[in-house]
């Protein structure tokens, strides 16, 4: 009797899954929840290891203080994933224009109520409980308006009016509040992302020349008056030739890199973290990988994130509708960009931008949010049509036969 | 038809998009990551090594142990130098910036107790970056104390005080030309500090480890390299600090007396070991501070206007004090090398005991135009060998050398080592000035030999003639002289020790007995020229030496002469040499320049002090006896028989004043010197005569006629210097100055000397 309940169960559950869920919603994906889960797990020792040294030299902390707290919020960030991924990409597309009209709302009261820290205004005050950076909430806001506006305009993209005007205009109001701060990297990472949105959408590529073009010429000359930028391209160059300036935590960056050598320190055992490397929990916490777990345990690292972003293009190339599919597409784009932009800062590869690397940069907020991406992928996954399901149905219920010849 | 393009339409846009995601999957997915792998692998697989390099040289801290720096001992174990703690006085002007301490206080204060200018330290605080700015260098404990309490009471952070060691001298200026001193870095740059160095200063030990950024230690790494640092050895010296104080306190009191001009020196050897007793130079400084001048120096400087000037003439005054005179000078030793012309000349058998030399007062010699005149230009007659050397005749001398030949001589210079430098292991010997071979050969000009024979127109160190004369005197054995005798490592091995080291032997026995025999006779002979040097009780030798400074000659100013005399003793089996040098003594003084009234005294007065002290035991002829040192005993309450017998059992002569039968006072007072044969009262009925007495001038007077008039006002007489015995001997100076008032019954000590045969031999 109770085989045979247990057989129906799992034949009617299959079933189900095969057939897709009354609302239309299979199950989340289970590649990339592990995949991000394992990552999130490895950002938390990360960060353990990473800031230990630094909290316990301040007298005020207790040495695992950013640890716990990077913990916290990496449970309660998985708590926000979850119900991002229950909520279904209708939802997303209907608040869509509207996160983004609030964003650019938060950037705007930035140069307001913003905490400046170290010459630049960044970060908002959420009620006195945390801080919180309205350009990390922004980079989420432009997938997610653009994503929507892609899908109004469906074939008008390839038209300058549509296309490029609307989604430029946004930029460059965003851009500009950014620079306001100023935020560098983040104007990067938010021209970065929009442009993929558009250029997914359907923006004819001439005119990603045109603008390629004009924004180099742009961004020569910016760069040529923001005396800082020059530095850092300078320490870029030739990180040894500034050794108390900007080049330092080049330096100290490259020293933990190269030392780690193919198998590390060993997981705590870096030296570099001793007050050497600044922001060795945060924006150079990759370095402290490098040095403890070698290039082996960098590598590993790089494939899992490569993983997740292949795993996310397939959920966005799967999706069930356009809107479903530009979202995933861009925040698995925008977590490459900023994995891509982060290593390749603490590798010397590209001039020095403060970066941080998704799931292992100390940051409360800005975990959420990521998570929250996450949750919303999920979400799109779970709406992933069942194709060829009469095949499925077929093999599975062959399966099932057999399953049941095994029970009896 | 609308729908279906539309619908057509939007395939072509699903389609595009599709093929731009897969695009970018490969971008972002696989492009990207694999550039960060290949970044990655250029730095950490292919630059690896440079960078892990460069890490650890950074992560690293090596901290320097310093080894302590051996100690120097004299022979007995008294320590002539050693390490001591001291401390640094640093400030950190960040951090009196970063917690905003009182930089006017921390510079007054410092000022006052580092004796430093306020406005110094001000000037160093100012530099805020610094961490580190010096303001003294080795203070002491007491003084670091004081710092450390401003520290405390203020809670200053800014004001540090680091350890250090300080090299300490405990007996200042003694031997300091012999000990040297060391630099601000701990290197030794003088004497035995500085020949030495290797084996004194040890070895550095580190200790590197890891650590953070601040410095502090890392975390959970046991990462540690620690090599030890190896303690320098200590030094054990020949140097007896006794007899060093001794030779100083005479060469001292020499050149004070006779007002030398130029320095002097005096060197003790022992002539069977080549140990260097002592050794002392002057000018001298104290080690513990030998960058000072001495103060009339000092004021000398201060005078000048110019500042270069001030400190050229600082750094020459300087160079001077330090300079080494024993060994780092050279100088013509006159007479003194007659005793190396006569050990050549018996040895080879050119001259005997039995030879007799005439001498006219002059003579010609070949190659020289003018006559050679002998120091007393009236002449010596006929003479023996030992009487030639009591003469120090010249005359005789020159046909000693010219008897011996110019090749010969100049063999045993080689063979005395005269040409070479002794070897003796301390920094700065100089070597000797000779005529070349061709010159000292020419059989047409024998001037050269005839002025070496009486030690004249070369120029040697004042080491190289005494280890000579040790040669001549000790049977023969020409030594290397040495002043550290073993160094033992801070395990207590020993690391090095040396002992008598013979270069080879000069003369035979024979001969060396001869030559110390002949000694005897020019200190202890009333017709001998050192009779000054005379000690009772003791058989010394010795010879004279007065040469005229050339140089000075030439320049046409006065007359300059180095004044020598070089004893050893006992004369029967020679142990000690000593040899003292005077360097242009004043003609102001009134005292006749020469070796034998200036130099000879010093000898006698040194081993007078040293033999005994070396156990070496005074026999007295019966002549002697009567002039013996006694020390009056304490005889009150005792009855006056007994007193007497003690008196003359003594040698003294007793006169008792009233009729008791129990002694009531004494004259002089216990434990006073007085000569054998001295007559001292006692009283029996109350005490002796008191009050004040004139001190008569005793000066040229003979023992017997001092006595008789220090007698007459109740005073009593002791004596040292020359033996009492030749009637030629009269006071040369005496304790008290005639004239001063001196309590009834008072000692009067007087030097005795014997300046009837005045002469620059």
């Amino acid at each position: 009797m109770a085989q045979s309940r247990t057989h129906n169960q799992i034949r009617q559950k299959k079933l189900k899954d095969y057939r897709g869920s009354n609302d239309g919603r299979g199950s989340i994906d289970l590649p990339f929840l592990i995949l991000t889960i394992i990552i999130l797990v490895m950002g938390v020792i990360m960060v353990l290891s990473a800031s230990y040294a630094r909290a316990y030299n301040d007298p005020d902390k207790t040495p695992v203080f950013y640890f716990l707290k990077h913990a916290g919020f990496a449970v309660s960030g998985l708590v926000l994933m979850f119900m991002a991924s229950r909520l279904n990409t209708r939802f997303y597309r209907g608040i869509s224009i509207y996160v983004l009209l609030a964003a650019i709302f938060l950037l705007v009261l930035v140069p307001f109520i913003g905490i400046e820290e170290n010459g630049a205004r960044r970060w908002i005050n959420i009620l006195g409980l945390t801080t919180f950076q309205p350009s990390e909430a922004a980079k989420l806001a432009v997938i997610m308006g653009f994503a929507a506006m892609i899908c109004s305009f469906k074939e008008k993209m390839q038209t300058f009016k549509y296309g490029v005007l609307p989604f430029a205009g946004v930029l460059v109001v965003i851009v500009g509040l950014l620079l306001l701060e100023p935020h560098l990297s983040a104007s990067i990472i938010i021209i970065a992302i929009g442009a993929i949105m558009m250029f997914v959408g359907g923006t004819k590529i001439r005119w990603f020349v045109a603008v390629g073009i004009t924004v180099a010429l742009a961004g020569a000359i910016i760069v040529g008056k923001m005396g800082y930028a020059m530095d850092r391209i300078q320490s870029w160059r030739d990180p040894f030739s500034d050794l108390t300036g900007n080049g330092w935590q080049i330096v100290q960056s490259l020293y933990a890199v190269g030392s780690g050598g193919f198998m590390g320190l060993g997981l705590g055992q870096g030296r570099q973290k001793f007050l050497y490397l600044p922001e060795e929990h945060n924006d150079f916490i990759f370095a402290v990988i490098c040095e403890e777990l070698g290039f082996v345990g960098a590598v590993l690292i790089l494939i899992l994130f490569a993983l997740l972003v292949i795993r996310g293009f397939w959920i966005a190339l799967h999706a069930k509708n356009r809107y479903s599919s530009l979202l995933a597409t861009g925040i698995s784009s925008l977590l490459a960009i900023q994995v891509f932009l982060n290593v390749a800062v603490v590798t010397n590869f590209i001039p020095c931008t403060g970066i941080s690397l998704p799931f292992f940069s100390y940051g409360g907020t800005a975990l959420w949010i990521q998570l929250v991406e996450m949750g919303m992928v999920l979400s799109v996954s779970r709406e992933i049509p069942v194709k060829n399901s009469r095949e499925k149905l077929k093999k599975s219920t062959k399966e099932l036969n057999n399953v049941g010849k095994e029970v009896e | 038809m609308a729908n279906s393009d539309r619908r057509a339409s939007g395939r072509r846009t699903n389609k595009m998009i599709l093929s731009r995601t897969l695009f970018l999957m490969i971008v972002c997915g696989v492009v990207a990551f694999l550039l960060l792998i290949v970044q990655l692998f250029s730095i950490q697989i292919l630059q690896h090594d440079k960078y892990e390099q460069m890490a650890v040289e950074q992560q690293t801290r090596e901290t320097t142990v310093s080894a302590t720096r051996g100690s120097i001992m004299d022979r007995n174990g008294n320590i002539l130098a050693q390490n001591a703690t001291a401390y640094n006085i640093y400030i950190s002007p960040a951090e009196i910036v970063k917690y905003e301490e009182d930089v006017n206080l921390i510079a007054r204060e410092l000022s006052r107790i580092l004796e430093v200018s306020e406005t110094s330290v001000l000037e160093k605080a100012k530099d805020v970056n610094s961490w580190y700015k010096t303001i003294k260098t080795k203070v002491e404990p007491d003084v670091a104390d004081e710092v450390r309490e401003l520290i405390s009471k203020h809670k200053l952070l800014g004001v540090r005080i680091e350890n250090d060691t300080k090299r300490y001298y405990p007996y200042g200026s003694l031997a300091c030309h012999i000990i040297g001193f060391v630099g601000t870095d701990g290197y030794g740059l003088e004497g035995i500090e500085a020949k030495y160095n290797e084996y004194l200063e040890g070895t550095d030990g580190s200790i590197a480890r890891l650590a953070a950024a601040d410095g502090t230690d890392i975390l959970y790494t046991n990462y540690e390299d620690y090599y030890d640092a190896v303690d320098g050895s200590d030094l054990n010296l020949t140097i007896d600090v006794t007899v060093q104080h001794i030779a100083e306190k005479y060469l001292e009191q020499a050149i004070a007396d006779y007002d030398v001009q130029d320095g002097g020196c005096c060197i003790v050897m022992n002539v069977n070991t080549g140990e260097i007793l002592a050794m002392a130079s002057y000018d001298n400084y104290d080690l513990n501070n030998y960058l000072a001048v001495s103060d009339e120096t000092q004021a000398k400087i201060d005078a000048m206007e110019n500042e270069e000037e001030r400190a050229e003439a600082l750094r020459e005054a300087q160079l001077a004090q330090w300079r080494n005179m024993a060994i780092s000078d050279t100088y013509e030793p006159g007479s003194v090398f007659k005793i190396i012309t006569m050990a050549m000349a018996l040895e080879e058998g050119t001259a005997s005991l039995g030879s007799s030399y005439y001498c006219p007062g002059s003579m010609r010699v070949l190659g020289r135009t003018s006559e050679l005149n002998c120091w007393k230009t009236s002449g010596h007659d006929t003479q023996s060998l030992t009487e030639a050397a009591m003469h120090s005749c010249n005359i005789a001398f020159v046909n000693i050398g010219l008897g011996v030949g110019a090749e010969r001589f100049y063999d045993y210079i080689d063979a005395f080592g005269l040409f070479e430098p002794t070897g003796i292991d301390l920094s700065g010997e100089e070597s000797s000035v000779w005529w070349t071979e061709d010159i000292f050969y020419d059989k047409n000009n024998l001037s050269q030999l005839a002025a070496a024979s009486f030690g004249q127109t070369f120029n040697i160190t004042p080491i190289q003639m005494i280890t000579a004369v040790a040669a001549a005197c000790n049977g023969g054995y020409l030594l290397e002289p040495y002043v550290v005798s073993s160094i033992t490592n801070g395990d207590g091995q020993s690391v090095y020790s040396k002992d008598r080291t013979v270069v080879r032997q000069v003369v035979s026995e024979e001969t060396s007995k001869i030559v110390s025999q002949v000694l005897n006779h020019v200190v202890c002979d009333s017709g001998g020229t050192g009779k000054n040097a005379y000690v009772a009780g003791y058989s010394i030798g010795g010879k004279t030496g007065t040469s005229e400074k050339v140089a000075q000659d030439a320049a046409g100013g006065a007359k300059e002469y180095m004044v020598s005399f070089c004893g050893i003793a006992p004369t029967e089996n020679p142990e000690i040499a000593v040899l003292v040098i005077l360097d242009n003594p004043s003609n102001e003084t009134g005292i006749y320049v020469s070796g034998g009234v200036m130099a000879a005294p010093v000898v006698g007065n040194i081993f007078s002090e040293i033999l005994p002290y070396m156990d070496i035991e005074a026999e007295y002829t019966e002549e002697e006896a009567k002039y013996i040192d006694v020390t009056m005993p304490k005889l009150k309450g005792e009855t006056v028989a007994d007193a007497v017998i003690k008196l003359e059992e003594l040698g003294l002569k007793v006169t008792v004043v009233g009729d008791g039968t129990e002694v009531t006072d004494q004259l002089p007072i216990n434990n006073a010197e007085v000569a054998a044969g001295t007559t001292v009262i006692i009283y029996t009925e109350g005490s002796k005569e008191t009050g004040e007495v004139t001190v008569p001038n005793i000066h040229n007077m003979t023992v017997s006629e001092a006595r008789r008039e220090l007698a007459e006002v109740g005073l009593y007489l002791d004596t040292s210097g020359a033996s009492p015995t030749n009637t030629s001997v009269v006071v040369s100076s005496q304790s008290v100055e005639a004239g001063s008032t001196v309590e009834y019954g008072t000692v009067i000590e007087a030097t005795l000397a014997d300046n009837s045969n005045l002469g620059r031999y």
